[in-house]
């Protein structure tokens, strides 16, 4: 039997249900590689220059892993999403880059995504079976897992929120995420993230991010504007090196100051340490608090 | 009003001249030293791209120089770049809140020519087509003197040197097609002395983000300095060859797509594509080094560096990478270009291909 290796790291955290579903339905037998770890990423760190942001370094890591159990490596190439916005330039080349790591020792198996997620999928699995009506099915059957988004708080009650802005692969991947969910909820905050927000108002065009065209930082700026008000402080995640977040974010960081509301920019790569990040969220807590006590309605 | 843009290497000129045939007055921002570059990095976001950081530069010593309306390319596509007027806007509307500031998309010709430009200097649009076709003559002009005064270096440095002054104020004189046809022979003139180049000389190719390459002051006037060690240096990448391929016009895009194709199979936006395929073509032709310079953490580059690192084993060819920012020093490039030529001279004379390792190649800066 085809075995399928699927990586567990960027595109992982937001279509990996549903990819699993999807290759199981069709009869695939699917190895997911383990959770990101330090050795899975000082093995990423061999295969792309030092430059490049910490998760394009960590799938890298999750390829080696797998490329020698697996027959293929489902990696789709993330081109366009929602009617022509960009993904972002490492998401297109990490196939490519992939490709040139695995060599011969495994097949990457990439449809194009280009505003056309389902018929891509579709292709792939006729590729692999041949059975349009079983492909078919089997999306079928793996779609309601594409709408499964983490949570971090569900509460209405009256504890501080804080906004914790960053990409889904940085946030939910522990190995990057935990630490910083953890400080901030050891300091008594709730978190909420852009998953809690429906569709609608991730995606909307109106005001300043209708110019922009990279899909993740669109539904990032939306978060931010539809909760800026709405939260105690906002906490934006950023890898260094990452081309988008380094432009969203300061136009994020220059309105959170036109608004008051406190900031954190945290920058993260792979020697970040987690005394570090906790000294900085402790130090930003305390502005909060200050901040807080001036403006008790920011509760909710 | 008094325009102004920031520098773009060579072909500064040429945007000048068609700024000029508008109708605008043009500010030229002093040269860029130091003072711009630390004056643009003082302003921009921390983690942001060096061309975002010199052209600010540029803008801000514009501001001061007189200018009170600023022109800056757009167009946002899977890049940063078109996103750059975004912020320096808001950073140059702090600073001089009077300032007009204009982002020209690059992907829209029509509406360039149709609307944006004759709105701008209330000018007919054949009249901008017409100065579309003269800053396409003059960029192309500029293109020749670059690949000439390139050649000459090799064979003496100084008298180069002082022929291409001379070069420079033919070129910036030239304000008609007749006048650049004139242009044209005088230089050749000029050159012509290096017509013949010895059989065993050093070539590179020159690869990499388009402001990089052109722009003198970004990447530490590499192509000279190259020129000094007595290398001949190939560079494909022109303002003539941006503009046509603006307008739909530069086929040979799709030759380099093609030789891309087996590296990088789908365009991850910038230049990546042409970097790659570039490389390919100059390895083809027979150069014995190929050097990629970008800026540091450049997303499309640093894919395109992977690329060329697999395109250097199977072809062994040796690689230079180069990634440029603020704290670049001048004197530690020097010393890994002249390590790098040492490599090539020795591969070069032992005929023999051997491999470089990568490690001694990829150190930071
Ligand atoms: S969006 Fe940023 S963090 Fe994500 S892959 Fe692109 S550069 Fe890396
Ligand atoms: S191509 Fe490189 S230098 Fe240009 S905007 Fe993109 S990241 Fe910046």
């Amino acid at each position: 039997m085809i075995k399928i290796g699927i990586p567990r790291a960027l595109f992982y955290f937001r279509y990996g249900e549903f990819w699993q579903h999807f290759f199981r339905n069709l009869g695939y037998e699917i190895v997911v590689s383990p959770s990101t770890n330090k050795q899975i990423l000082e093995q990423g760190l061999k295969y792309v220059s030092s430059e490049i942001c910490l998760p394009v370094k960590i799938i890298c890591g999750h390829i080696e892993v797998l490329k020698n159990q697996v027959d293929a490596i489902f990696l789709p190439r993330f081109v366009e999403l929602n009617h022509g916005l960009y993904t972002c330039p490492k998401m297109i080349g990490i196939v490519d880059i992939a490709q040139i790591q695995v060599g011969n020792a495994c097949e990457i198996l990439s449809p194009k995504i280009k505003d056309n997620f389902m018929l891509a999928h579709f292709q792939t699995g006729l590729k692999l079976t041949g059975n349009p009506i079983k492909v078919i099915k089997a999306l079928n059957r793996a779609i309601p897992y594409l709408s499964h988004h983490k949570k971090l708080s569900n509460s209405e009650d009256h504890k501080q929120r804080i906004l914790l802005l960053s990409h889904f692969y940085n946030l939910w991947d522990d190995f990057i995420g935990k630490d910083i969910i953890n400080s901030f909820q050891s300091c008594g905050f709730d978190i909420a993230t852009k998953e809690d927000l429906p569709d609608k108002v991730l995606k909307s065009d109106k005001g300043f991010a209708k110019n922009i065209r990279w899909v993740y930082e669109r539904e990032l700026y939306n978060a931010f504007q539809y909760y800026s008000d709405k939260v105690a402080g906002i906490c934006n995640i950023i890898s260094f090196g990452c081309g988008p977040d380094s432009l969203i974010g300061e136009i994020m960081s220059k309105q959170a100051n036109e608004y008051k509301t406190p900031f954190l920019q945290l920058i993260i790569d792979e020697h970040t340490s987690k005394t570090g990040i906790n000294t900085r969220i402790e130090a930003f807590s305390e502005i909060i608090n200050r901040n807080y006590q001036s403006k008790p309605y920011l509760t909710k | 009003m008094k325009v102004a843009f920031p520098y773009f290497g060579y072909d500064t000129i040429a945007l000048k001249n068609f700024l000029e045939m508008l109708g605008a007055e043009v500010v030229l921002p002093p040269l860029p030293t130091e003072r711009t570059l630390s004056l643009g990095t003082k302003y921009s976001p921390e983690l942001i791209c060096l061309p975002f950081k010199i052209t600010l530069g540029n803008f801000i010593e514009a501001l001061e120089a007189g200018a009170d309306t600023l022109f800056m390319a757009a167009g946002a596509r899977k890049c940063r770049f078109g996103y750059y007027h975004f912020i320096q806007e808001t950073i140059l509307k702090q600073i001089d809140n009077n300032v007009d500031f204009y982002p020209i998309s690059q992907y829209t010709p029509f509406e360039f020519i149709f609307q944006k430009m004759p709105k701008i200097f209330s000018v007919s649009p054949a009249r901008v087509m017409k100065s579309i076709n003269f800053l396409l003559a003059h960029s192309r002009l500029i293109e020749n003197f670059r690949k000439l005064v390139r050649q000459a270096r090799v064979i003496d440095f100084t008298l180069a040197s002082i022929h291409e002054k001379h070069a420079l104020e033919i070129i910036a004189d030239a304000i008609n097609l007749m006048q650049i046809r004139k242009a044209r022979k005088e230089i050749k003139a000029l050159f012509n002395f290096a017509d013949d180049l010895p059989e065993n000389i050093i070539k590179v190719g020159l690869v990499g983000e388009i402001y990089l390459m052109l722009e003198p002051f970004a990447n530490h006037d590499i192509e000279k300095e190259l020129g000094k060690m007595g290398v001949l240096v190939l560079n494909n990448r022109s303002l003539y060859r941006h503009i046509k391929h603006l307008l739909h016009i530069d086929f040979d895009r799709i030759k380099l797509n093609h030789r891309a194709y087996k590296y990088l199979k789908e365009s991850p936006g910038g230049e990546a594509l042409n970097t790659v395929g570039e490389a390919r073509t100059f390895i083809k032709n027979g150069v014995d080094g190929i050097i990629h310079i970008f800026p540091f953490t450049c997303m499309p580059e640093n894919i395109a560096l992977e690329a060329l690192q697999k395109m250097s084993d199977d072809y062994s060819v040796p690689i230079l990478s180069l990634s440029i920012d603020e704290h670049t020093s001048k004197i530690g490039l020097l010393t890994r270009l002249e390590a790098f030529i040492d490599i090539l001279k020795r591969v070069k004379n032992q005929k023999a291909v051997s491999r470089v390792p990568r490690s001694s190649l990829l150190t930071p800066h």
